[in-house]
């Protein structure tokens, strides 16, 4: 059996939460640990696991506010993933809600967005000041 | 100790902000803090405020990374950070840290590099490094931080390496935003 995860976030690392009946991988909040790997490494495990083993959709509900570059490249990665399960027939899909205030994050969003075939959604979220 | 000259140098140089010390993954978040509130206080525009953030925060992550590299000891493994507001407004990020030379000229050489580069030239480099292979060895997206921080910028990074006594140099790192 896979173990979900539940990651509470932190100063420089985002909330996670896993639920693989739902087929769903949620993150939220700013991410910049000095070594991403070592925290995104059982996520990447996680959606490694979840594609190989079911096949049922896969939906990355993502409210990352700020990545460093370290964490764009594990980001890079998961998406990466996600390409090559749909590219084999497989239904994923990622949503970025953003806070309408911040462009550089809806900036970051369609730059990944344009190496990925599956549908993007990148959403503004209006919040209250 | 002669706070007064201290201070004076800082508001000569418009410093709002600097630091000097050995850096601690829980300094960069603590002074990180600091300078999100600041720039929130000042009403700098949010997207100047995430870019002055993460080029503040690329910086200092590189100097972590260096210095653990070199397996230098906490005297090292220090670093100088200070940010600033020019004449016309803009911010200006700046960090240095102690270097083996060899390492500062290779580094002075890859932010020059980067200057001639037109905003879609800095894209195209930017996603051709973060498609590079991850070196084992290097536990960051070290290279890539450089070129994050000159898309950034709304001028080229100015890089600077000045040789020490002790045989290291010193080189410091400013990205105007």
């Amino acid at each position: 059996m896979n173990q979900d995860l539940n990651l509470a976030g932190s100063v420089s690392t985002p909330a996670i939460q896993s639920d693989w009946q739902a087929g769903r991988l949620c993150m939220q909040g700013d991410s910049y640990p000095e070594n991403s790997y070592e925290l995104f490494g059982p996520v990447i495990g996680w959606v490694e696991a979840y594609l190989a083993q079911e096949s049922r959709p896969l939906e990355l509900c993502l409210e990352l506010v700020y990545l460093n570059t370290s964490s764009v490249k594990v980001m890079m990665d998961i998406f990466d993933l996600l390409e090559e399960a749909y590219q084999g027939g497989r239904r994923v899909e990622v949503v970025w809600h953003y806070d309408a205030r911040n462009d550089r994050i809806a900036e970051l969003a369609e730059e990944f967005k344009e190496d990925c075939s599956y549908p993007f959604v990148i959403r503004a979220m209006e919040v209250a000041p | 100790m002669d706070l007064l000259t201290l201070r004076n140098t800082y508001l000569q140089q418009h410093i709002m902000l600097c630091f000097n010390g050995p850096i601690s993954r829980s300094l960069i978040e603590e002074i990180g803090h600091a300078l999100r509130n600041y720039l929130n206080n000042q009403s700098a525009a949010p997207s100047a405020a995430m870019d002055v953030f993460a080029v503040y925060i690329e910086m200092t992550q590189n100097i972590r990374h260096y210095a653990t590299r070199r397996e230098y000891g906490e005297e090292d493994a220090t670093a100088t950070i200070a940010v600033a507001r020019d004449s016309e407004g803009r911010y200006q990020v700046s960090a240095g840290n102690l270097v083996e030379d060899a390492d500062g000229q290779r580094l002075v050489a890859a932010v020059e590099s980067l200057a001639p580069l037109d905003a879609a030239a800095l894209k195209r480099a930017y996603k051709q490094q973060l498609r590079r292979p991850r070196d084992e060895s290097a536990d960051s997206g070290a290279g890539l931080g450089l070129i994050d921080m000159a898309r950034k910028s709304t001028r080229p990074l100015v890089a600077s390496l000045q040789p020490l006594s002790s045989g290291q140099s010193f080189f410091s790192l400013t990205a105007t935003i």
